[in-house]
């Protein structure tokens, strides 16, 4: 797994599933693809304690092949064979999707405060947002809501409340283990200026802090 | 002594984890009554202790009972606070377990504001969860990883005929067993009215 390089950009052309006379071996592969990098990201969500960088094209991609998948299963007779492997795949493919996106959600609704004032930040040095549209709205609402009810349950005396003190942020000192994709050099391991390099492959037990660009520009991945 | 009412607030929260107690609005009130309390006697103890040039006057024997005082209001908003958000968070658990409907005994425990809080709340996921894809996507479906393609569920109330996503009808009746794809009953069991049997 680890030989293969990760493409980087969503190979489009080879999803052609949408047209009736389709290829199995091809579509086979691009969605292979599409799965492992959709894994990847799940697990990085998984274990990262901040929201990640949204991976919005990848999940509709994928929830495009699982609606198709879904129709062809359909026209299959119920006795065949087959059936119960395609539907057993699509049932997977679909925990897989649901549950990165509720796993962002939580973490929206945790951390909201923080996640909105960062995206302003984002927004201000001309950066890509981490949010995907709708969830950006989504968090929106969800803290106007929170401060909404914040607000009338406090609303005896209004100038006791303390903004800052609301904010609650995700822990970046906690520790994650992952696995290199490729060579690293020089990752920080402590504050002691330790430094260490990771080898294609190798795993390592480390503080978050320390990598988080590494997770986020795809080098590293978590396990 | 000071804030321990609102310390009460809170332990009577963690002792029923993921459950809601009833809102307990009564000492919801006293608290609220004890900071606005606090709240205007620090003012009264600044003005003593604070000399001409408004800064605070750490020699005057006022100004111990003002810190007393200080801390103890933050402690009580804190609480406060610290309640009301983490009710909000088991609310927010149960619309995943329940979906957008509560169960009558759960909703006679909230407050007036959290029954507005939750409606919120669920019409905006519901937002969401239509945005997403082209025709919207149920993320309250499929929430534990799949294991096996059938499962076998007992009918816990006399439901009627129910169709499933192949145009097949069943008659659902109480005590009755069915051998059924998973994704057709996950509602139904959030809902109560299948029970898995493992």
């Amino acid at each position: 797994m680890d030989e293969e390089n990760e493409p980087e950009s969503i190979p489009n052309e080879n999803l052609d599933l949408e047209s009736d006379e389709y290829d199995d071996d091809v579509a086979e592969l691009s969605l292979e693809q599409v799965i492992e990098i959709m894994e990847e990201a799940w697990l990085n969500e998984k274990f990262a304690p901040e929201i990640l960088p949204n991976k919005r094209e990848i999940v509709e991609i994928l929830l495009g092949q699982i609606g198709h998948m879904d129709q062809k299963v359909q026209h299959l007779d119920s006795l065949d064979f087959k059936r119960a492997f395609y539907q057993k795949e699509i049932n997977r493919l679909k925990f897989l999707v649901t549950s990165y996106l509720r796993m962002r959600l939580e973490k929206i609704e945790t951390f909201s405060k923080h996640i909105l004032q960062q995206e302003r930040l984002r927004v201000t040095n001309n950066e890509n947002l981490y949010l995907s549209q709708n969830e950006l709205e989504f968090a929106q609402e969800y803290e106007e809501n929170l401060n909404q009810h914040f607000e009338s349950v406090m609303s005896f005396c209004p100038t006791v409340m303390n903004e800052e003190a609301l904010i609650v942020k995700p822990n970046m000192r906690s520790i994650v283990f992952l696995k290199a994709k490729k060579d690293i050099e020089g990752i920080l391991v402590d504050e002691s200026n330790d430094i260490t390099d990771l080898s294609t492959g190798s795993r390592i037990l480390i503080c978050y802090n320390n990598v988080a660009n590494l997770v986020k520009s795809g080098d590293v991945h978590l396990l | 002594m000071y804030a321990e009412k609102a310390c009460n607030l809170i332990k009577e929260l963690s002792r029923c984890e993921e459950n809601l107690p009833p809102y307990n609005n009564d000492l919801v009130k006293e608290v609220c009554s004890e900071i606005k309390q606090l709240h205007d006697q620090n003012r009264i103890d600044g003005a003593i202790v604070a000399n001409e040039s408004g800064i605070a006057n750490h020699n005057s024997v006022q100004y111990p009972t003002l810190r007393v005082g200080v801390a103890a209001t933050k402690r009580n908003v804190r609480c406060l606070l610290a309640y009301h958000y983490n009710r909000l968070r088991t609310l927010r658990t149960m619309r995943w377990e329940f979906g957008s409907v509560l169960p009558a005994e759960i909703k006679t425990n909230l407050s007036p504001l959290e029954t507005e809080w939750f409606s919120k709340y669920s019409s905006s996921l519901a937002n969401y969860m239509m945005s997403i894809g082209e025709d919207g996507l149920n993320l309250g479906l499929n929430l534990r990883p799949p294991k096996a393609l059938y499962i076998e569920v007992r009918c816990l109330v006399d439901y009627g005929k129910y169709e499933l996503s192949d145009g097949t009808v069943i008659l659902l009746k109480k005590d009755s067993r069915h051998y059924l794809p998973r994704s057709e009953c996950e509602e139904l069991i959030t809902q109560g009215i299948f029970q898995h049997i493992v």
